[in-house]
């Protein structure tokens, strides 16, 4: 029997994404303009299970919040309290934001294309002040707090995963440990820091696993907050099979 | 001498607004005009290069869906935002959902506007018989407020309104404001009348002649004691906004009959 639940929620596919199929990472790209329709089967999935947060956290960024917003307003709980925080940001792409995904793996290969996107501890190259986005990410307002330390240039996964988990240990745990029913709409590689944390993922394990897009991911948790069997998605099952496998045909150059 | 600024607006119409009818703590949803009513404030907001640091609404959609727009016009969707429902629209009590123009017929216009525009008179309060009563207050949103639930009003005064808005903006929104965050106020026609009237020291007597359009920031300078240092300005086209307010104040008449 769960103790708690937990549900997490991928933003849909950005405007970049669908555009050109490039790295966006800490850029704040926007949700395609059908990104409304993509997260109808989350939030209606949600809705049918008649699910009611008491507490939402998400990222910086406006594509995890405006997908957060619209399930919000499909299950009728705008009135939520919502924590945004920079830790839950998509990983920092560095010297490889704005690339082409394709491109890239014309450039260097399929092989490092995964290694970047796909390893846990082997950074993007970093993000120098000539880079066309460092202004635009570096300088921008709302990471004015962060220290030299926190501003990250490049992220690994492993990175990104050491940013999420302190505020995963020291904000959200105690509030699932209060029994309040947490939602937390957040990106790709975040997330996927949060699911290695929780299932003891191996490194090796991580770089298989593809979290769909705009789809409900509900955890159920022992009071230790371990899960006690694996992640399920809501929604049905076509939905979910198809939206895993676009997630996994991204590295792939363009024949 | 103005020391800090502050932007607060009433939300744009909801389908109750056009059947003019008392919406009040009903959760209503903004309707088409409602939101290009947000997004187009918050274009206003973005040709004046507004960069906020927080947010406040109250509970009810309609305040919040536009702050949301207002964000995302001006690209600020990472702002915080906070909820309260402190800043909810007044309680209109047995006259929530009652049509303006009804009221005016049945009770004279006279009544309507002290009802409607007067500083403490209380309308009747609502009763568990009233069709929307368990709509209110079954809402889960009213179970995790900083009050229990049946302390929470059934019908309000614009004085009472105030009387529960004060201490919100004294411990949440004022030690912002001093803090020198630039704060967007998204709230409702008479949470922001009320605040106004405190902050500007408005006379009883003369709130009400205030009418607040929808849809269009209101602009208010503190000094550092966080009074006015002026009246409240409209931001936005004069001409269009003075029509607005008029809309608004026409809400309560009577229909002339149609030749």
């Amino acid at each position: 029997m769960a103790a708690y639940k937990l549900v997490l929620i991928q933003h849909g596919e950005r405007a970049w994404n669908w555009m050109e199929n490039r790295f966006s990472g800490w850029y704040d790209a926007d949700l395609r303009p059908a990104s409304h329709k993509e997260v109808k089967h989350g939030r209606q999935a949600l809705l049918d299970a008649g699910y009611e947060f008491d507490l939402c956290f998400t990222s910086e960024q406006k594509r995890a919040i405006r997908t957060l917003w619209t399930v919000l307003d499909a299950i009728d709980q705008m009135w939520l309290p919502v924590v945004r925080t920079w830790r839950l940001n998509e990983r920092h792409c560095g010297g490889l934001t704005d690339l082409n995904e394709a491109e890239t793996a014309a450039k260097h290969g399929e092989a490092q294309v995964k290694i970047w996107r796909r390893s846990y501890n082997v950074p993007p190259p970093p993000m120098k002040p000539n880079h066309p986005f460092y202004s635009n990410i570096s300088k921008d307002r709302r990471y004015a707090d962060l220290t030299e330390d926190q501003l990250p240039s490049c992220e690994s996964l492993k990175d990104t995963t050491a940013s999420a988990l302190p505020f995963w240990n020291e904000e959200i745990v105690p509030q699932i440990k209060e029994g309040k029913q947490v939602l937390i709409a957040a990106h790709g590689n975040s997330l996927r820091g949060i699911a290695k944390h929780l299932e003891g993922l191996s490194e090796e394990a991580i770089m298989e696993l593809n979290l769909p897009t705009a789809i409900s991911i509900v955890y159920e948790l022992d009071k230790n907050l371990k899960p006690i069997k694996p992640m399920q998605f809501l929604g049905d099952e076509k939905t979910v099979g198809k939206a895993m496998e676009a997630v996994a045909a991204q590295g792939k150059a363009k024949k | 001498m103005s020391k800090y600024k502050l932007i607060m607006l009433r939300h744009g119409e909801g389908a109750w607004n056009k059947e003019n009818r008392f919406c009040s703590w009903v959760d209503q949803k903004l309707n088409s005009d409602g939101l290009e009513e947000a997004r187009n404030c918050g274009k206003q907001l973005k040709a004046l290069n507004f960069e906020f640091d927080l947010v406040f609404t109250s509970v009810l959609n309609r305040s919040i869906h536009t702050a949301w727009l207002i964000l995302e016009e001006l690209g600020q969707e990472w702002v915080p935002v906070e909820s309260s429902w402190r800043l909810n629209e007044r309680h209109y009590g047995a006259l929530i959902g009652l049509n303006r123009e009804q009221m005016a017929l049945n009770h004279g216009e006279e009544q309507v506007r002290l009802w409607r525009r007067s500083y403490n008179i209380t309308p009747p309060p609502i009763e568990e018989s009233h069709p929307y009563y368990h709509e209110i207050y079954n809402d889960r949103r009213y179970k995790v407020c900083d009050v229990p639930l049946d302390q929470l009003p059934r019908c309000e005064s614009l004085k009472d309104v105030l009387e529960r808005l004060l201490p919100y903006w004294n411990e949440r929104i004022a030690p912002e404001v001093l803090r020198g965050k630039t704060i967007l106020i998204s709230a409702h026609g008479n949470s922001s009348r009320a605040l106004l009237k405190h902050l500007e020291g408005i006379s009883d007597e003369d709130i009400i002649n205030i009418t607040l359009p929808t849809g269009v920031p209101i602009l208010l300078e503190l000094d550092e004691n966080l009074r006015a240092v002026g009246p409240h300005q409209f931001l936005g086209d004069q001409e269009a906004i003075q029509a607005a307010i008029k809309k608004v104040e026409d809400q309560g008449k009577v229909k002339k009959a149609k030749k």
